[in-house]
């Protein structure tokens, strides 16, 4: 499958799951696992900021927004 | 005043719960100043696979500061300082060795660089929403980026989603060292390029003790692409790494994160693809396992897997020039797979933390996705060292 497709075929799993989900709602007050620091995206964001940046140079993929002013990776 | 001060407390808590760059929550409860210490250090090339002596890579040692502070009750403002002195040799181009198997060559003399990057976000938060505006100014001596960046984040109140949208744009001038001299006639003067990026996200609460995110972003690069040290072997002679000048990426990801109560640990997966028209396809499945630890400690463990399928312009050495004159040798637009392993402990006391972390991680042909038939020399391993200090002034 090429890229292109797998990209349109991307969009439209999304679309369809996130319109089509019924997820039981949880109550502002059955959130407190969901704010433990072990759940953050990134448990420690200065870390994780550099291991992206030290990919985006020595590897091919990249186009996320926190790849942007890196440095030019030439090496 | 206790409602208000309740609402706070709610949009602290959900704030916490949904880390996002663009998350309809409050700003920061207090000020933090988080200092990072970096050394990044590439392993020598195994010797079968280097025409000469020199084997030794590129080493960085990095400084990173970030500093977080609320404004007012409205405003949060975040600044991001990176200093990196960086010195060893880079692959330069890849030659037919005696057997036909291709060997690196690598850049003689030393390269001593640095760079400094500083950043500065400004975020409002409202009841449902956020806005973000960010700038940015990167300088090495023959490297200079300005990037800008805009994210909006949505939460209908009492919401189960998220809405993100991201937009940023950088220029980088390059002024290659020795660009255009006796010695490098055919290196580049100086030149620019373009990236624009747009992104969006959606953030679901599946249940109360785990969270997904869904991720779709577009980037557009314009301008110079190549790499303005690197050669290729063509014809029997060396000529300049050329590359198009326009590349577009389109990139989805997912991120789930699932706590475990009774263990007081969280199991995060990440997964990342990528595809661009230079016909590079690639994939990132990584995993974590964060463990507290008598409540002082913190101990997150971690895997990654990593594969890209080759440029439609890229072989390790051409028999003849291609005659659109598109062709790179560098290892980073080769087939090929990477591991890394992670492992990070932290220490909690009081207002401060410190943190002590290694990553190892090794580039292989054989751990492509697809077959690779000829694997490029200067495949990377490295090994990564960090050491944390943060401070909250609440």
């Amino acid at each position: 499958m090429s890229g292109a497709r797998k990209f349109a075929a991307c969009c439209l799993l999304s679309s369809s799951i996130l319109g089509g989900c019924a997820i039981e709602p949880v109550k502002a007050w059955e959130r407190g696992q969901l704010a433990e620091p072990e759940m953050a995206w990134a448990v420690d964001p200065g870390l994780a900021d550099y291991r992206r940046h030290a990919r985006f140079s020595k590897e091919a993929a990249f186009g996320q927004i926190g790849d942007l002013g890196g440095g030019c990776g030439c090496n | 005043m206790a409602a208000t001060d309740g609402r706070r407390a709610l949009q602290t808590l959900s704030s916490a719960a949904l880390a996002l760059p663009a998350y309809a929550g409050a700003p920061p409860a207090g000020t933090t100043l988080d200092y990072h210490f970096f050394h990044y250090a590439e392993n020598d090339l195994p010797a079968d696979r280097v025409a000469g002596s020199q084997r030794g890579r590129y080493d960085i040692d990095g400084h990173k500061l970030q500093a977080e502070t609320p404004l007012g009750a409205r405003y949060g403002l975040r600044a991001d300082l990176t200093v990196e002195t960086m010195s060893g040799a880079s692959p330069w181009f890849v030659s037919p060795g005696q057997d036909g198997r291709p060997v690196q060559v690598m850049s003689g003399a030393s390269i001593e660089d640095s760079r400094e990057d500083l950043s500065v976000e400004v975020t409002r938060y409202d009841d449902e929403r956020t806005l973000g505006l960010s700038l940015g100014h990167s300088q090495e001596d023959d490297y200079t980026a300005t990037y800008v960046g805009f994210q909006y984040g949505f939460e209908p109140q009492g919401g189960q989603l998220n809405y993100g949208i991201g937009l940023s744009y950088s220029n980088d001038e390059l002024e290659p060292t020795d660009g255009g001299s006796t010695q490098y006639p055919d290196r580049i003067i100086r030149a620019s390029k373009d990236q624009l990026s747009l992104q969006a996200s959606l953030t679901q609460i599946l249940s109360a003790n785990s969270l997904l995110q869904w991720g779709l972003s577009y980037a557009r690069n314009t301008g110079y692409l190549s790499d303005p040290y690197k050669l290729v072997y063509a014809d029997g002679n060396t000529a300049p790494d050329t590359r198009p000048d326009e590349r577009n990426v389109g990139a989805w990801y997912l991120r789930w994160r699932r706590y475990f109560k009774p263990l007081a640990g969280a199991w995060h997966v990440d997964y990342r693809g990528t595809a661009d028209d230079w016909e590079v396809q690639t994939t990132t499945v990584e995993t974590h396992w964060v463990q507290r630890l008598a409540q002082r400690w913190r101990l997150s463990s971690g895997l990654r897997y990593y594969s890209q399928s080759q440029a439609d312009f890229y072989a390790p050495y051409f028999e003849a020039a291609p005659a659109n004159g598109l062709m790179s040798s560098d290892y980073r637009l080769s087939p090929y797979g990477a591991v890394s392993a992670m492992l990070q402990v932290n220490y909690s006391l009081q207002s401060f933390e410190l943190g002590l972390g290694y990553e190892y991680y090794e580039a292989d042909g054989s751990l492509a996705l697809g077959n690779v038939s000829v694997e490029n020399p200067g495949l990377l391993s490295f090994e990564l060292i960090n050491l944390r200090v943060a401070w909250r002034f609440d």
